[in-house]
């Protein structure tokens, strides 16, 4: 605590069960400064999706407490001003989702400035600017007005990671946003993020795409049944893990 | 789906299409109309034999058009009715599916025993219920002091058959846009979550707007049932559309031709409103496909 004294986030001691039985995290605890990307490994149903959607309180942490940009959440407390601060925490994180989730409903353009419009209450004229600026950004300007439907999911992904953005996160967290795309289309979104991540937006990702956990992580961390197994510098975990599981899995997956 | 960009390729696909599939498309086509063709008569055969039917009991057409004027008078009231019904039930269905889905338990429970008592009881209850069964809860209450309530209960006619109409078929409804709600992918609320919106947020501008498309389908076929059952508050003495029909038939003892006739003109208004129907889908799917 002494050494970070204002980490971006920090987690402690995060439990969640879930039914009552499945206690799918087992006491996590991760710091994470801003400006850093951290990428998060592992096994499939080890918790990594459970520990990013209980960052933006999307899932109730059973146990322990999330700190973001300064608001703490604690588990299992009710008060008052609770509410506000998760939606205090949603705001200030962006979330991108495996399967992009864009509003079918709206045009691209209407997708990015539903958040500023809707929740910060900006005028439609006040957030169009910065959603077209941001459009131009991931390279989409030409698709303003096509609604998601028309877009090739590596469109759409850039589009949602467009919408985070207008919100002006201090955080960003990826799960898995590449895992649904076909191949070709994977280059196009690491692309965004690795240039999101070289702006120095604070970004946690769980991605097994290598070129961004070992290019462009600062930290990467191996979880396993709902603990961290090894943490360290993409050349520790890749080069030199400690662990045999960690080889193991990472073995694994670079097959 | 992909509709509009096949009609625009069309030309292309035929140029390069060799002539032993041209004859197979050909076969098709013919096919398709022979179908078509077939399809009208029978309807033209069906069609005759009713009207021979018809001729053949001896009904007495210059009865029946003489008294088209009268009985078609009634058509407002029938419409008016079922105008207002719709509206109510429309109404009472959001509130009614935002309670099954509240985890408040008060409107939970509300919203619940409304739905199940409403359509556990015959509509031909419920209409008496409101006409002549609400005057007396009027009386009970004002016996026991509060004032004006009975003449505050006691509705005439046409108020009465519009709750009634309109009550019962919010509690059908209900189910139906719940159901419409439920049908948006999770996903949909989380990603509006994520953006920090509000529980209230989100139903208004992400999930509603996307379960509207998948509940006026099932919506038009309420109403249209609505035109029908609306011949229920002739029970209560309104001059609509059947009141009128059985009342002349009764009169002069021609029953069967009144019956045919207002059969008949429920059966156009139906029609018209399915037309209108099929307009409204087609338009929203277009609106889907986000070619607009
Ligand atoms: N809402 C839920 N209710 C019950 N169990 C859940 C829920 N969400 C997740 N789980 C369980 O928690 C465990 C961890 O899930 P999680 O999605 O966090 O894993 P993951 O590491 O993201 O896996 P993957 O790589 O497959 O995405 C799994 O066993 C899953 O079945
Ligand atoms: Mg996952």
């Amino acid at each position: 605590m002494m050494e970070n004294s204002n980490p971006m986030i920090k987690i402690t001691n995060v439990h969640k069960v879930f039914n009552k039985k499945l206690h799918v995290l087992c006491g996590i605890d991760l710091e994470v400064n801003s400006g850093e990307t951290i990428v998060i490994l592992g096994p499939s149903g080890s918790g990594k999706s459970t520990l990013l959607r209980c960052i933006n309180l999307l899932e109730e942490p059973t146990a322990g407490s999330i700190e973001v940009d300064g608001t703490i959440i604690h588990a299992g407390e009710n008060s008052k001003q609770r509410d506000a601060q998760i939606l205090d925490i949603r705001k200030k994180t962006g979330m991108c989702f495996q399967s992009f989730n864009l509003f079918p409903h709206m045009t691209v353009l209407e997708n990015i400035i539903e958040g500023p419009v809707t929740v910060l209450k900006q005028q439609k004229n006040e957030a169009i600017p910065y959603a077209e600026e941001l459009l131009d950004w991931v390279g989409l300007t030409e698709k303003r007005d096509e609604h998601p439907s028309r877009l090739s999911g590596g469109q759409q992904q850039r589009v949602a990671i467009a919408r985070s953005l207008a919100m002006k996160p201090a955080v960003m967290l990826f799960d898995e946003p590449t895992s649904a795309l076909d191949p070709e289309l994977i280059g196009e979104v690491v692309d965004v993020m690795e240039r999101l991540a070289k702006e120095g937006m604070t970004i946690i990702a769980v991605t097994h795409e290598m070129h961004f956990a070992r290019d462009v992580a600062d930290r990467v961390l191996i979880m396993e049944q709902g603990v961290w197994l090894e943490e360290g510098t993409p050349e520790q975990i890749f080069s030199h893990p400690k662990h045999q599981r960690t080889r193991q899995f990472l073995t694994h997956i670079l097959q | 789906m992909e509709n509009t960009t096949t009609d625009q390729q069309t030309p292309i696909i035929l140029s390069r299409i060799p002539p032993e599939a041209e004859a197979t498309l050909h076969g098709i086509e013919v096919k398709k109309t022979r179908y078509r063709r077939n399809l009208i008569i029978a309807f033209a055969v069906l069609i005759t034999l009713m009207v021979a039917t018809l001729i053949i009991i001896g009904l007495d057409f210059k009865f029946m058009i003489k008294w088209v004027p009268f009985i078609l008078t009634g058509i407002g009231y029938t419409l008016l009715v079922s105008f207002l019904a719709i509206s109510l039930a429309c109404f009472l269905s959001v509130a009614g599916a935002l309670g099954r889905l509240s985890l408040n338990p008060v409107l939970n429970s509300i919203a619940t025993s409304y739905v199940s008592l409403v359509r556990g009881t015959p509509l031909l209850v419920q209409v008496y219920m409101w006409y002549i069964a609400l005057p007396q809860i009027g009386k009970s209450l004002e016996d026991l002091g509060i004032t004006g309530v009975q003449a505050l209960f006691t509705l005439p006619a046409i108020p009465a058959g519009i709750l009634a109409l309109g009550v019962c078929y919010g509690a059908y409804m209900t189910e139906t846009v719940r159901a419409g709600i439920q049908s948006i992918k999770i996903g949909q609320i989380e990603a509006a979550k994520a953006l920090g919106m509000t529980n209230s947020q989100a139903m208004r501008r992400i999930i509603f707007p996307q379960a509207v498309r998948v509940i006026i389908p099932p919506v038009s076929n309420e109403f249209i049932a609505m035109i029908k059952d609306s011949s229920l508050v002739s029970l209560m003495g309104v001059w609509e559309l059947s009141f009128r029909a059985i009342k002349i038939g009764r009169r002069h003892f021609q029953s069967l031709e009144m019956l045919i006739m207002v059969a008949m003109i429920y059966w156009v208004m139906c029609f018209i409103l399915q037309l209108v129907q099929e307009k409204i889908e087609t338009h929203m799917a277009r609106g889907d496909r986000g070619t607009s």
